[in-house]
């Protein structure tokens, strides 16, 4: 693919060449695909129900449609390099409407899985696992969310982790036969030294 | 015709002579199988006197080969190695009966449906098949017999069941034919749906007013005889004589006619109305798809044929005051029973069209939910001049005149989800423009926002319509609709859709949303087809014999379909296939006979024990016990026989045996396969 040398980076990204060339297909990254999310993912009819009701699509740049369409055509750099993949907040709303019966939802999480693969996940997501191994929770409770909670009523710490903290050994165990907090770890400290 | 061969025609030497012809059909089977292996082995086959190999068997040169090799090699019997017997049989039954033999003498071996085009890429093993079919082939023919077709007279009449367009066409056209045409519908009215429609796409005239020239016609044609109100209640018999009982449901109002036969002179309804405003039970009128009120002594609307008030019975209270108001017409008998009519005919022909599905079972759209999200048959109503607003489209919710309007289109079509219909329904993209361009010209200032994934619009001028409408003003988003939602207090519906091409959600408040509704089967369609024998697809349409090249008949011989009965279909094309159907309908009629397949079971009388129990369980009624030199023994009455082979598969004395398909026959083919050839 030939790159033009322009001086201003911003011109050079806009006259990148554009054509789709069938080598950056992976038919294989399809079939990957469709193992692990148990969706006919190839079946995608491009219709846009998904990103209509999806609520992240109002607020973000993030295209489920489009991502579908990355699944049918095996594009599977542009797919898994594609910070948008991490937008989904996993609701399921197209996932109840698709008229083709598929799962987007769940190609969304099998893209996310094959680009951790390849260590492309963002740090926010490697904090949230920090955040498990140490306190079992990925949003730990705070003083603020205790004070709440004792106002309507409800004990200061949720029967979880919070409250019986002698359980958070168990959830290590399941992290660590994974190496999830390993790895974790170790992405992060590439990326921030 | 009963000419057949007649016996003395086809000599029948001891031992059989069976001659093998195997088709090249150009690559299509010589691209994937060795001809001249199958041939060798075919000469070593027992009972073989003569092996061929040609091009194209089915050519004139192949026909006029086996005719001369049947003669100069005396052959008993023939089997060709070629296609499916669904395309061919029929020529090579011919080629061997101008050769002097009984065309039943003929057995098919498919070497290319079943073998060449499946097997494209193991040249060895379809060579095998192809062997193996040949060999099969050859066992069952050496035992074939002489078979002799029966001929049975046709009634001269015909039944149509359904009188929407298509009925009302298929109808009128045999009619036209000379035919007497029974046409049964069930509502009160002939004209089914298209009478409910305004216009009509892509021309844009008048429905009711094409229409009801026809309907007139259908009420004055000499040879129909017109049965409304009317269900097919039971079926016997089969092509050319079909028994049809037919339940005429209580109107509860005498035809001039009926009343004349009862000795009410110059009595009957004339339709004159005096009955309507004195009835105090108000009800919502189901062919105003209950926008407006009708009483319980109704007519659906003032053009109805024919002209005939009737009686809802589920809500009249017999209080009598419609027959004060009728008076000396002595009309209307509160005390009518239902009627159960017997009719003959010779061929039958299903029209039964469609109804809306029930869309509110997608629940992300609204409807029954929200006022003012309404079906494209409501929308229909409510702009047509007649309807029940005069043709001002107004929202259900205030009355006001809807600036902003949506259509949602394959609503519930297209859907494999198992809620809606997997299919296109086909009309819907060109009545939506349709509807869009009846708001553009009747509001000044409306805006039609159309919701669309494809626009289809495939027939003759449909593509010039869509660029007239666009063209009018009308704004396309290409995606589909997620949900809706309704402003509480405004009762505005806001759409949610991405526009695919821009790649953007998008937020549209509307006045009112229209749902192109999936259609489906009428629900009485199913009960119709299961007592004339016709079988439906999965997704519920009747069956039709074979999509391309037999699409007006069915399986069950005599029957045809016409209209959207078979799928869905816009006027233009269910009045084609009306035509079509009543073409081949008539087409045995005028024929006076058919020649129906010898293939029906026999009784072996030694063998037969006079159990019964083969009557009971034959589809067709077509076994029955008789007392034969001092036995009871079952008898097969042919004409009703279908041989599907169900008695003959139970029969626990081994007493019932198939014509062309006898235990013997199918015996050696299973043999033949087992042993490999090596008996
Ligand atoms: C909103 C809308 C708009 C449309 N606009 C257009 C248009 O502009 N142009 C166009 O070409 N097409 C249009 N169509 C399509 C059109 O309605 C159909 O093509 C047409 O009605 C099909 O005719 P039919 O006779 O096959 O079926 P139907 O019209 O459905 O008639 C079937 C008849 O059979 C009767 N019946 C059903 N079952 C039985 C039974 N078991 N026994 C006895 N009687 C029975 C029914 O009561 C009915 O009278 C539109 C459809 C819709 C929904
Ligand atoms: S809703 Fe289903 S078919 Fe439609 S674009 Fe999304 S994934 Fe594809
Ligand atoms: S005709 Fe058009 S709107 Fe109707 S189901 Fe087919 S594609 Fe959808």
């Amino acid at each position: 693919m030939a790159t033009k040398n322009y001086p201003d980076p911003i011109l050079n990204e806009k006259l990148r060449d554009r054509y789709y060339h069938r080598d950056q297909s992976n038919p294989e990254f399809t079939k990957e695909i469709e193992k692990i999310a148990g969706t006919m993912a190839h079946m995608c009819f491009q219709c846009g129900t998904c990103t209509a009701g999806c609520p992240s699509a109002p607020r973000s740049s993030y295209r489920i449609r489009e991502f579908m369409r990355r699944a049918v055509l095996g594009l599977e750099d542009e797919a898994l390099t594609d910070p948008d993949l991490w937008f989904c907040t996993t609701c399921y709303s197209c996932t109840d409407r698709c008229p083709r019966d598929l799962a987007p939802t769940d190609v969304i999480m099998a893209m996310r899985n094959l680009a951790a693969r390849r260590d492309i996940v963002p740090v926010n997501f490697l904090k949230t696992v920090q955040a498990i191994y140490s306190s079992g929770h990925g949003v730990p409770n705070n003083d603020v969310n205790r004070a709440a909670r004792e106002k309507l009523g409800m004990t200061r710490d949720p029967p979880t982790t919070s409250m019986y903290p002698e359980y958070i050994k168990g959830i290590q165990k399941i992290l660590d036969h994974y190496g999830l907090k390993e790895r974790a770890d170790r992405i992060i400290k590439e990326r921030e030294g | 015709m009963a000419e057949a061969v007649s016996p003395t025609t086809s000599k029948k030497p001891e031992t059989p002579r069976i001659g093998v012809f195997i088709c090249h059909c150009g690559t299509n089977i010589a691209g994937s199988i060795d001809i001249d292996a199958v041939k060798e082995y075919a000469k070593t086959l027992p009972n073989v006197a003569y092996v061929d190999d040609y091009k194209y068997q089915c050519s004139m040169p192949g026909q006029v080969n086996i005719r001369e090799q049947i003669d100069a090699n005396k052959l008993t019997g023939v089997v060709v190695a070629a296609c499916t017997p669904r395309l061919h049989e029929p020529t090579f039954r011919a080629a061997s009966k101008d050769g002097g033999l009984n065309p039943f003498r003929f057995e098919m071996a498919n070497i290319r449906e079943q073998n060449s085009w499946v097997h494209m890429h193991d040249r060895e093993g379809a060579t095998e098949k192809a062997k193996d079919a040949v060999r099969i082939a050859v066992a069952k023919a050496a035992l074939l017999e002489d078979l002799y077709p029966k001929s049975v007279p046709v009634e001269r009449a015909a039944m149509v069941v359904g009188a929407g367009v298509a009925g009302m066409q298929a109808a009128l056209d045999l009619a036209n034919a000379g035919i007497k045409t029974y046409l049964i519908e069930k509502e009160p009215s002939i004209g089914g749906r298209m009478s409910q429609l305004d216009k009509t796409f892509p021309t844009l005239d008048c429905s009711q007013c094409i229409l009801t020239p026809k309907m007139v016609d259908v009420g004055r044609a000499e040879n129909i005889v017109l049965m409304v109100n009317s269900e097919v209640e039971d079926v016997e018999g089969y092509i050319g004589n079909f028994d049809v009982t037919i339940r005429r449901k209580a109107t509860g109002v005498l035809s001039p006619e009926e009343a004349e036969a009862k000795g009410i002179v110059g009595g009957g309804c004339t339709g004159c109305g005096d009955c309507g405003p004195v009835c105090p039970v108000t009800k919502p009128n189901e062919f105003e798809m209950n926008m407006a009120p009708r009483k319980a002594i109704y007519i659906y609307h003032p053009q109805v044929v024919p002209l005939l008030y009737t009686i809802d019975w589920d809500s009249c209270v017999k209080c009598g005051l419609c027959v004060e108001a009728c008076g000396e017409k002595k009309a209307i008998d509160l005390e009518m029973q239902d009627e159960l009519v017997q009719v003959k005919v010779g061929t039958v022909i299903l029209a039964t069209g469609y109804e809306v599905f029930p869309i509110e079972n997608k629940e992300e759209w609204g409807y029954k939910r929200y006022d003012n999200v309404i079906t494209s048959l409501e929308f229909e109503r409510l702009i047509c001049a007649s309807g029940p607003t005069g043709g001002h489209l107004v929202r259900p919710s205030d009355g006001e005149t809807p600036m902003r309007i949506g259509f949602v289109l394959c609503a519930g079509s297209r859907d494999n989800t198992g809620i809606g219909k997997p299919y296109c329904s086909r009309f819907c993209c060109m009545y939506s423009l349709k509807h869009a361009h009846q708001i553009i010209e009747k509001i000044p200032g409306a805006v039609p926002y159309i919701f669309y994934m494809d626009i289809r619009s495939f027939g003759k001028m449909y593509e010039e319509f869509y660029y007239r409408i666009q063209d009018e003003g009308a704004k396309f988003i290409r995606g589909r609709v997620s949900n809706i939602q309704e402003d509480p207090v405004t009762k505005n519906v806001t759409v949610y859709v991405e526009d695919t091409l821009l790649g953007r959600p998008m937020e549209i408040e509307l006045d009112m949303v229209v749902l192109a509704a999936a259609v489906q089967p009428t629900e009485l369609t199913n009960k119709t087809r299961k007592l004339f024998g016709v079988s439906c697809s999965q997704d519920g349409w009747l069956l039709e014999a074979h999509p391309k090249l037999n699409p007006c008949g069915t399986t069950t011989a005599g029957v045809f379909l016409a209209g959207a009965c078979q799928g869905p279909k816009d006027i233009p094309d269910s009045v084609a296939q009306a035509e079509g159907a009543a073409s081949a309908a008539s087409i045995p009629i005028h024929k006076g006979e058919v020649e129906l397949e010898p293939y029906y079971a026999m009784c072996i009388e030694e063998k037969c024990a006079g159990c019964g129990m083969c009557v009971n369980l034959c589809p067709y009624q077509a076994l029955s016990l008789v007392e034969k030199d001092g036995r009871t023994v079952m008898q097969v009455t042919e004409a009703k026989c279908k041989g599907c082979g169900t008695c003959g598969g139970f029969c626990p004395g081994g007493a019932i045996w198939m014509n062309h398909f006898a235990t013997p026959q199918i015996v050696a083919q299973i043999d033949a396969f087992l042993l490999g050839g090596e008996q």
